[in-house]
């Protein structure tokens, strides 16, 4: 993505309704499976395990909501979708090339994806690796092989809708919690 | 100076650009938006940057756990639960 052109923002009014249409929906799949006895768990991992669901549920609605376009949300789905992929699947992986530079796999699991990088050089890219910027690749997904402004970008998209994200979900307790 | 190397697909990134980014993101920082002034300088910004996704990423860890729990008690008669599926439903 060459800095000259800015992708729409977007709307966050929009964008938390219809994150909180598909998170309801997926609330509302978790919910059946949920009251289904688990004899040999104990119930503090299922506790663990019902609101890590949720929590995955959450993220992969608002980074469906937004589809394709942006790289942080591809690197969710792209993650989430792994996990599922690599539970079923237990055997070792062959190696994957991708010539798609900006989805990284943060995993440590068997599947290894090769990034071509784009603007390595420092010359270009003062700010690339300085120890602030490192900290924000690690926390923002997909970030990794950037270039700065193209992070700084992504950052700027991914605190919107997370903060979209986190009003909703408050608004969702506070609707459960007054009965 | 970016015509120079046939291979590269992008300029430089120019200073401007890190500022304007830079001033864009304190803009949506909670911390930093009141300012007065809105030269926060950009490590500061990158800084609070940093901490608020740190807090949100934990404020969604806490909201889900909530929210668990709250949908494990949920009646499914109660006003609740016919909002949410009047609203899944439209």
């Amino acid at each position: 993505m060459s800095p000259s052109q800015q992708p729409s923002s977007p709307n966050p009014t929009h964008l938390k309704i219809r994150f909180a249409r598909r998170f309801l929906r997926a609330l509302n799949n978790l919910n059946i499976t949920k009251t289904s006895p688990d004899d040999d768990d104990d119930g503090e991992n299922r506790v663990y395990r019902r609101s890590r669901r949720v929590k995955i549920a959450a993220y992969t609605a608002m980074a469906s909501v937004v589809g394709s376009r942006r790289a942080w949300s591809r690197a969710v789905l792209w993650k989430v979708r792994n996990r599922s992929r690599n539970r079923s699947l237990l055997s070792v992986r062959p190696r994957r090339k991708r010539v798609d530079c900006k989805i990284t796999n943060n995993d440590h699991d068997h599947a290894k994806v090769f990034v071509r990088r784009r603007n390595p050089n420092p010359k270009r890219d003062p700010f690339r690796d300085s120890g602030q910027v490192l900290k924000l690749r690690k926390l923002v997904p997909g970030a990794e092989t950037m270039d700065s402004w193209c992070l700084m970008d992504e950052t700027a998209d991914y605190i919107k809708c997370l903060a979209a994200q986190v009003e909703v979900m408050k608004t969702l307790v506070d609707l459960y919690t007054t009965t | 100076m970016s015509n120079r190397r046939p291979a590269s697909s992008t300029p430089r990134i120019t200073d401007e650009q890190i500022i304007e980014l830079v001033s864009k993101l304190q803009q949506l920082l909670p911390e930093l938006r009141n300012r007065r002034s809105n030269k926060a300088s950009a490590s500061k910004v990158l800084q609070e940057t940093c901490n608020y996704v740190r807090s949100l990423h934990k404020e969604v860890d806490d909201l889900s756990d909530r929210l668990s729990q709250l949908l494990s008690t949920i009646d499914n008669d109660s006003p609740q639960a016919s909002i949410i599926r009047s609203l899944i439903n439209q």
